[in-house]
């Protein structure tokens, strides 16, 4: 019976994107109903199976599934495994989805693209649900490529602006990178152990461990490839700022909540083949996201894009997930992943609901004072920025300390004084965001008249900023331990031993953590709860302009990585084209050439008598040429 | 007469009849082009629907046979039936038949020869692929191969029209004829004084060619097919030939007639030529990479979109190449979804392509912008026959392009992994590329009044290619369970052993021992 109701779930969000696009395609209103209702009533569906899956003492839930493409050996299905994992997912999709979606109706009102935004968000939270749910490799690899879609048509949504038509593009194109990677890696996978369902996987691996083991870097380190273009990781991380060109609910579900966390998800879900004894895979993938979150972090102190400086900040806190992998903790992972939906995605909406008020302006240093002017804005904005600084006793705080305690555990000392320093940089420039937009003067005529904005638009923000708070304390962490390890004794079960529990259990990482998230505060308030204007670029001189122009990464690849090595390629490949393949063997030697020209003139008489003769002559050669022999 | 028959004759008929219908009877012309052809394509559905519960034919293999000898002392025959390797590709190109007959509306002049020689053409298409007597076969391309060349040289476009003709037909006469030469050569080797495929099959079962024999015969095959689908480096006249061909032309023979070489190298090459199809296999992989690889980088260079569409469908046969090289069940069975898959693809690519050209008049890209706003319609197709190419689930494409890399994947993984970046990279580049260029971005002073026909008859023709890339994308095993039992066939001959797993399709758990 939960099967049925797990492919209910699936496809209510389909059966929506077919109803507008076939029915309610000029009906705007009717097709945001539509679609709201889908991930709403698929929300309520995921809570009543995931109550059933806590009451049921279970590690999963049994599987369905149908053969989609059995060839031989190679056997695709269309498979729900539903676990504490998968879960938990569902909820986050479908939950923050649900808020996401109603905020939408809002924010979204007077667009001409209203039916085709909600029906590509359907779109979007149908392949999500689809990753999340899937039993086996290539299912996972199919809605993978679909959520890239949606995220195109989504980036791409006011496709008339040159920015955003150049945005979309660059992302699918940074993705479908990662993902040639993550095919081979399957590839690779399938190829050894011989199946593409995961059970299986994880049942072949122990008899089969003298096959993989000889392969289980490459194979690890090509499967990350795919997390490292969804989950945006360094090098393939330059997609997500230019993603902002998106409608901010957008950017809200996808860009920051769900899809780049997909990633993420995907790497806990196959850790098994990860975490292989003498495979280094989990190294790299524990360096990569270490660097990506520093690296973010540093290029998000001087932004000005409120979006950019947001998109700067998921990028490093999905290093931060994507480091905790690495450092064998999937459970501290997909917890940060958890709380990060709620509060990033209310600080997403809160950005946007600020964008609104502002009549789209997006540089903070043109805003200033809103604390005033949308004083529920202001609070769940700040909520938050607590959150996600890492401020007892948010969200963001235990699941922060379960990945530096994570670091200490397996002995990451470097990781873990990177992972404290960054937490100083994250509440600097998130301070920085909220003293120059909400305190201080108006800096323009817009940030005077600003209003604050409509209830459909502000409630969703105090949802998520009541998630945010009690994000920490609600069993986040006991469900993914029950996956990841379900002999390990139970967390402290009472409240208050809950609230306290980071402080016995690795006081180093609690107090170290919140000691960068006093001096980070204490760096912003001083540089920026006056300032007119940003009194860091003259302080750090290069470093700030390195900053600001994002290490200069995309115009390294813009300039020098694609047009030396893809670019010219093809150049090559068409010069050989043009000028020996059809000029020279085709065309042939100058005589052949002059021939053909004869020929052709004798040819194209134009009568079409000529052409018939021709036609049956050639039939008549055919003849000849059978009958002969 | 079988239904297969009458799929056949029912173009060639109402072909015949155009031919009494005075010059100026323009409505009627296009009337029985189309219903012509939507006769042949809703038998054809009916075919497929009625496959798997019809009974076999008296030869064993192939259902919906018929047979009438023809001429007996050369062993040449009437023999027509269909297995799980045509059954998908006699569907797809009735289909693209009719979708391409819908599509003729920019046909201003001599309508009559038109309609005639559209008609002769896919008569021609769907006999090909159903003939089971190679006299036939080759016979039945050559109908449909020369009104190709006619309509571009009459009713093509563009400046290099006369060039692209001459170039055309010389190498597509020149392909055909080579593998002529092969085909005789097997018809004389063999010894059984029969064009009978069945029978050439059960003769050389027994008595194989000899190594020798094979090895003249096998490369005559591969590059006279291998010139018919543009197969790496003799692929320059499609994009060329396109980019002049009417519409409805390059519809037909990008979509089906193309396949012809492909489903000649299935049917024929592979299973008569055992050993010299092992000793080529490296060969043909590797030329497979430069249709994926080389024809996918030069098409990112395309300014004109007819071109590029061009050498995308080049580097598309490349999979199909790659498929063929992995000679096994996943590969060849792959091989035969990407040929169907890319016949609706193809057609649709061509037919809106046609669309623009006749609404905008140009097709240089960086001319065009935009377009979206004011063509929603065509637009959307386009970008959905875009994102078809570049291989994306849901389209039947993705399911024959996977399918062909797994099958690859353990004989060749390094060029597994380049086709792989052929397909997830470079086709999303230039396929992207062509959306940025063509649809969206501001949209320019000079198609500010562009706009495209509200008729719904106008849209049916891409409607119909759509859905059907949608169906088989989402149920490819509407095709592979049909495909599956022959491509076994064509394999355990191929690779000479008799021990062939047995089809294995139990559930999961089983599977568990055996690997």
């Amino acid at each position: 019976m939960f099967e049925n109701l797990a492919w209910l779930i699936l496809f209510l969000p389909l059966l929506s994107v077919a109803a507008i696009t076939l029915f309610t395609r000029s009906k705007p209103r009717a097709s945001a109903q539509i679609s709201i209702f889908a991930v709403i009533a698929a929300f309520v569906l995921s809570l009543i199976v995931f109550v059933f899956f806590r009451g049921s003492e279970t590690n999963s839930l049994p599987q369905a599934s149908v053969p989609w493409l059995w060839v031989g050996d190679f056997k695709a299905d269309i498979g729900l495994r539903l676990d504490a994992l998968s879960l938990g997912m569902m909820l986050i999709v479908t939950g923050v989805g649900s808020l996401i979606h109603i905020y939408s109706w809002g924010y979204m009102k007077d667009d001409p693209g209203f039916a085709r935004y909600f029906a590509s968000l359907s779109l979007f939270t149908f392949s999500m649900l689809g990753i999340v749910m899937a039993d086996n490799f290539l299912m996972m690899f199919i809605f993978w490529e679909l959520v890239g879609i949606s995220s195109y048509l989504l980036i791409g949504f006011w496709y008339e602006k040159a920015s955003a038509a150049d945005a979309c593009k660059k992302a699918f194109l940074t993705n479908r990178i990662g993902d040639f990677g993550f095919l081979l890696g399957i590839l690779m996978v399938w190829a050894v152990l011989g199946s593409l369902n995961f059970q299986d996987l994880e049942i072949r691996l122990v008899p089969h461990m003298k096959d993989y083991a000889p392969v289980a870097t490459a194979a690890g380190l090509l499967i990350f490839c795919g997390a490292m273009g969804k989950s945006a990781q360094f090098p393939l991380h330059v997609w997500l700022p230019d993603a902002m060109e998106g409608p901010t609910p957008v950017s809200a579900l996808i860009h920051a909540a769900t899809m780049v966390a997909a990633g993420v998800y995907m790497l806990c879900r196959v850790f098994f083949l990860l975490n292989v004894p003498g495979s280094h895979a989990l190294e790299v993938i524990a360096w990569i996201g270490g660097f990506t979150a520093l690296l973010a972090a540093l290029i998000a102190v001087q932004q000005n894009d409120i979006k950019r400086i947001l998109a700067y900040s998921t990028l490093s806190q999905l290093g931060y997930m994507v480091m905790s992998v690495g450092m064998s903790g999937p459970t501290a992972a997909m917890y940060h992943l958890t709380t990060h939906a709620f509060f990033k995605a209310l600080l997403f909406l809160g950005a946007g609901s600020v964008i609104y008020a502002m009549h789209h302006e997006q540089n903070i240093w043109r805003m200033g004072a809103l604390k005033k002017k949308a004083p529920a804005t202001y609070w769940t904005f700040m909520v938050g920025t607590l959150a996600l600084s890492g401020v007892w006793p948010l969200s963001g705080f235990y699941s922060k300390d379960s990945i530096l305690a994570q670091a200490l555990e397996t002995n990451h000392i470097a990781l873990f004084v990177l992972g404290v320093f960054v937490a100083l940089l994250t509440t600097f420039y998130m301070f920085r965001l909220v003293f120059v937009v909400f305190f201080g003067g108006a800096r323009s005529e817009a940030a005077d008249h600003a209003h604050e904005s409509p209830d459909v638009m502000t409630w969703p923000l105090r949802i998520l900023a009541v998630m945010s708070i009690i994000g920490g304390v609600m069993g986040i962490e006991g469900l993914y331990t029950k996956q990841f390890a379900p002999n390990a004794e139970g967390h402290a079960a009472g409240f208050g031993q809950q609230l306290l529990a980071p402080f016995s259990h690795s006081p180093l990482a609690a107090y170290l953590g919140l000691f960068a998230v006093i001096m980070g505060l204490g760096a912003a308030y001083a540089l920026y709860s006056r300032s007119l204007f940003d009194p860091l670029p003259e302080k750090l001189g290069w470093l700030s302009r390195a900053m600001r122009n994002r290490f200069y990464f995309d115009e390294l690849y813009e300039r020098v990585i694609i047009p030396f090595t893809q670019e010219a390629l093809a150049k090559f490949a068409n010069a050989i084209d043009r000028w020996i393949i059809s000029g020279f063997m085709v065309r042939g030697a100058s005589g052949t050439t002059d021939l053909v020209g004869r020929a052709l003139r004798l040819l194209q008489t134009g009568s079409l008598q000529t052409y018939a003769f021709l036609l049956v002559a050639g039939v008549a050669l055919v003849l000849y040429l059978v009958l002969l022999r | 007469m079988s239904i297969l028959t009458n799929i056949i004759l029912c173009p060639l008929v109402a072909a015949l009849l155009l031919c009494l219908v005075p010059r100026n009877y323009r409505l009627i012309m296009r009337i029985v082009g189309m219903v012509a052809t939507f006769i042949s394509m809703v038998m054809a559905i009916v075919m497929f629907w009625r496959y798997d519960s019809a009974p076999m034919g008296p030869s064993g293999s192939f259902k919906f046979e018929e047979m009438h000898k023809w001429v007996d002392a050369l062993g040449i025959s009437y023999h027509v039936g269909v297995d799980g390797l045509n059954v998908g590709l006699i569907l797809m190109g009735a289909i693209v038949a009719f979708a391409a007959a819908c599509a003729c509306w920019e046909i201003k002049e001599r309508e009559k020869e038109f309609y005639i020689l559209l008609l002769v053409m896919t008569g021609g298409i769907l006999a090909a692929f159903a003939s089971l007597d190679i006299f036939c076969f080759y016979f039945a391309h050559e109908l449909a191969l020369v009104p190709t060349f006619i309509m571009i040289g009459v009713w093509g476009r563009g400046e290099n029209k006369n060039y692209a003709t001459f170039q055309i037909t010389l190498y597509l006469s020149i392909g055909a004829l080579v593998s002529l030469i092969g085909l005789i050569a097997l018809y004389v080797q063999s010894g059984v004084q029969s064009f009978d495929i069945v029978t050439l099959t059960e003769q050389l079962k027994q008595h194989p060619l000899s190594a020798r024999d094979q090895n003249f015969i096998f490369p005559l095959l591969l590059f006279g097919f291998g010139i018919l689908v543009s197969l790496w480096p003799f692929h320059t006249w499609a994009p060329l030939g396109y980019g002049s061909a009417p519409t409805a032309t390059a519809m037909l023979h990008a979509g089906v007639l193309k396949k012809f070489g492909l489903y000649g190298l299935i049917r024929i090459a592979l299973p008569l030529l055992p050993q010299a199809t092992h000793a080529w296999l490296n060969v043909i992989a590797w030329l497979a990479l430069g249709n994926i690889f080389y024809c996918g980088l030069v098409a990112m260079r395309q300014k004109n979109f007819n071109w590029l569409i061009g050498y995308s469908s080049v580097a598309h046969m490349g999979f199909v190449f790659l498929g063929i090289a992995s000679l096994n069940l996943i590969g060849i069975t792959g091989a035969v979804l990407v040929m169907i898959a890319h016949g609706f693809l193809a057609a649709l690519s061509f037919g809106l392509s046609g669309y623009l050209y006749n609404t905008t008049g140009t097709l240089e890209m960086d001319k065009l912008g935009g377009l979206l706003r004011r063509m929603p319609f065509v637009g959307t197709a386009l970008i959905m026959a875009m994102f078809a190419g570049c291989g994306l689930p849901g389209f039947a494409n993705f399911a024959g392009e996977i399918t062909i890399f797994f099958g690859a994947w353990k004989s060749f993984p390094l060029v597994t992994g380049i086709a792989v970046w052929g397909a997830l990279v470079i086709g999303a580049v230039y396929m992207l590329r062509a959306i940025r260029n063509m649809l969206h971005g501001p949209l320019p002073e000079k198609w500010q009044a562009v706009a495209e026909s509200t008729w719904p008859l106008r849209k049916l023709p891409y409607l119909i290619l759509l859905v059907s890339l949608l169906v088989f994308g989402f149920f490819p095993q509407l095709l592979t369970d049909k495909i599956k039992p022959s491509a076994q066939k064509i394999v355990t001959m191929a690779t000479g052993a008799s021990e062939t797993v047995a089809q294995n399709d139990e559930p999961p758990v089983v599977k568990a021992k055996h690997k």
